[in-house]
């Protein structure tokens, strides 16, 4: 567990700091920027070394594109991404240019939600996972064959199916392949975006166990960014919750889980359906949509859709600010409210 | 529902040895094979299964949309729209008048992904008043009034001004409540819902789910809802079919399905969704396996190679047939079977 890593002193492998990414708005003939899509809008966060931490929210809520700027696919618009490489050395991921990138990028990897898009089907499995051998000149020719089977087995593929193309895998298959692309070159830290979200339960749960056992085996650390309370509470051990492109909560997750501090944590655990008729919960149901991150409601963004807001939270923007022991939250309520979690909601048998 | 005896009337629709196949270059798809199920009037009904069960093709064979090279096969599927009026929409042709008055009107239809089921060319009002003068003698001008009464009972703030806005300028739940609007516009006795939310985050899942149930109270129709959130069943429905390579495996009350399933299958299922503060209980179960190529069908009962409780012997080669547990549930798996000597 890793509010244990976190409490035991252990560096951070990767520290976020005040992490925004904007997207402009171009109008008009000479496409002046007329607004900013603040995606990710400081955005603060650690990962520490063999532990999963999972960022949840709502779509557009800007979980994604956090997600690619820590692998830098994407380019922030500001804050700072300090990683620790293998060599214990402390890297600026956010100022360095692609060719300073290259050796780091082996080190940090992605995996993504849609085993159908993300795999090129005109490749054979092997060209799919071999590939980031070839590019960074690891392996070629027999051994970068040998690698790639050792890597088939491991996530619980038949070798003998490497010479084949992604449409003779089921989606479950095709998710291990997207696992083992990502782990053929031992990275440190893989980023999984969405990684089980389109599959069906029961290979939900081979993929999660394999996830897993993999970390296990290779001592990786995850950042897991999912919309699935429930997977999440599996797979994670620390949560950060997210809210048009800011935390609003960050805890250990059975202190978020069973004590959310922030009215929109609890609306999201209250939202997950149950699967037993015996506990059909009362949910809270939030009213109308997540905002436009373009142009976002004043003060707490969250203040329109609250059923406690008060004055003060339609001026003043709260803060992220700890509470408890590895437990921050962004609300001015904090204190004062009494918020539900999953055991409040649900009988516990 | 908690009547043993439903007679006759309270079925709505009666789907007997339903069999929708479809014929490709590399074989023939059984996609549905022998399907047996009741839906009975105003209440919740939920197909659940994998992807590749069989449960959307069930649902476009009731209104017969499913497509060439897909026919269904056998089969009758009865719609009693109230006393001595029964329907066997099976046998109607696929272009019939008759055919056109059930869909929309008696039968309507809810899709995953509302963007591809909305045209993106017209307005929401056209196409939602255009739905409604097809199906009730109504003026243009009551058609629009109906159009914004509804989408006023789904929900929609202003539905004055939304009437005229182009599904691309609504968001995901938005849109969701639109097609729900112009699905109930016409008074149908049944909504066939087809992974409605899947597509939505979970707040917005809850909507519309909240939804669903408030409109099913307030027009009492009945509902089939075809998921594979076993989650979302739990909390909708009241009876429940589990289908499995296109057969019904067990079908049984909501309760009994969750609290005494008798079927591997679904006891498999069960077993391998993570659940909402049960994360310390270790691992999760998944099925073994994956559900297997459709041209490449088990022999025997169609789970076997995936089951925990094969016998050997006799499950590779003896197709089960349906037990009756209880007067409301049935199961087809040989561990609940009579001996036959």
């Amino acid at each position: 567990m890793a509010d244990t890593a976190a409490a035991s002193g252990k560096a951070p492998l990767l520290k976020v700091e005040d992490l925004r990414k904007h997207f402009p708005i171009r109008q008009g003939f000479f496409g002046r920027v007329v607004a900013q899509v603040r995606a990710v809008d400081g955005v603060t966060f650690d990962v520490y070394p063999g532990e999963t931490m999972a960022v949840v929210g709502e779509s557009g809520c800007g979980k994604t594109t956090a997600g690619r700027c820590l692998v830098r696919a994407f380019e922030p618009t500001g804050g700072s991404i300090v990683y620790r490489n293998r060599n214990g050395q402390e890297v600026a991921l956010d100022s360095l240019d692609n060719k300073e990138l290259k050796p780091v990028r082996r080190e940090l990897r992605m995996i993504f939600q849609d085993p159908f898009s993300s795999l090129n089907p005109r490749m054979t499995v092997m060209d799919i996972i071999g590939d980031p051998l070839k590019v960074h000149r690891i392996a070629s020719g027999s051994e970068l064959e040998d690698r790639v089977a050792d890597m088939l087995l491991r996530v619980g593929l038949r070798p003998e199916y490497m010479r084949r193309y992604p449409h003779a895998f089921s989606g479950g298959q095709r998710q291990r392949i997207g696992i083992a692309k990502a782990l053929i070159l031992s990275p440190q830290l893989v980023v999984a975006d969405e990684a089980v979200s389109a599959l069906d339960v029961s290979v939900q749960a081979q993929i999660l166990n394999l996830l897993q056992d993999l970390q296990a085996e290779f001592n990786l650390t995850y950042v897991f960014i999912a919309h699935d309370l429930s997977v999440v509470e599996y797979i994670a051990n620390r949560v950060s919750v997210m809210y048009v492109g800011k935390l609003v909560e960050k805890a250990a997750t059975d202190e978020l889980y069973h004590n959310p501090k922030h009215p929109y944590t609890e609306a999201l655990l209250s939202a997950v359906p149950r699967p037993d008729p015996r506990e059909r919960s009362q949910r809270i149901v939030l009213e109308g949509d997540v905002p436009d991150p373009a142009h976002p409601p004043s003060g707490c963004y969250f203040h329109p859709r609250c059923r406690y807001a008060q004055d003060v939270c339609a001026t003043e923007t709260p803060e992220l600010r700890p509470i408890g022991e590895g437990h921050e939250v962004a609300c001015h309520l904090a204190e004062d409210l009494d918020l539900r979690g999953i055991t409040d909601l649900v009988p516990r048998d | 529902m908690s009547d043993n005896h439903r007679t006759d009337s309270d079925i709505l629709l009666d789907i007997r040895g339903l069999k929708t196949y479809f014929h490709l270059d590399e074989g023939t798809v059984r996609a549905v094979d022998g399907v047996d199920f009741t839906v009975p009037r105003g209440t919740t009904i939920g197909i659940v299964g994998e992807s590749g069960c069989g449960k959307s093709v069930t649902a476009f064979s009731i209104l017969q949309l499913v497509e060439r090279p897909g026919r269904i096969e056998e089969g009758s599927i009865v719609l009693n729209t109230g006393g001595q009026n029964r329907v066997d929409i099976a046998a109607l042709e696929h272009d019939s008048e008759e055919l056109r008055q059930i869909r929309g009107k008696d039968i309507a239809m809810i899709f995953q992904e509302p963007m591809t089921s909305l045209s993106m060319m017209y307005t929401v009002g056209f196409q939602m008043a255009e739905a409604i003068r097809l199906h009730m003698d109504v003026s243009k001008e009551e058609a629009r009034d109906r159009a914004i009464e509804m989408l006023q009972a789904v929900g929609i703030p202003r539905p004055e001004q939304r009437f005229d806005a182009y599904p691309f300028e609504l968001s995901g739940g938005m849109r969701q409540r639109v097609m729900i609007a112009m699905a109930l516009s016409c008074d149908p006795m049944l909504l066939i819902a087809d992974e409605p939310t899947t597509a939505l985050d979970v707040t917005t899942q809850a909507q519309i789910l909240e939804l669903m149930q408030r409109l099913q109270e307030e027009f009492g129709m009945a509902i089939m809802l075809i998921t594979h959130d076993l989650g979302v069943v739990a909390e909708m429905c009241s009876e429940v079919v589990v289908m499995y390579l296109g057969e019904v495996v067990e079908q049984a009350d909501v309760d009994t399905i969750f609290h005494n399933p008798q079927h591997p299958y679904t006891q498999a299922l069960l077993e391998s969704i993570p659940r909402l503060g049960h994360s310390h209980e270790g691992r999760l179960n998944p099925i073994l396996g994956s559900v297997p190529d459709p041209y490449h069908r088990p022999s025997g009962c169609p789970f076997h190679p995936r089951c925990t409780q094969v016998i050997t012997g006799r499950c590779e080669t003896v197709h089960p047939e349906i037990s009756q547990l209880d007067p409301r549930h049935t199961v087809r798996c040989l561990l609940h079977e009579e001996p036959h000597g």
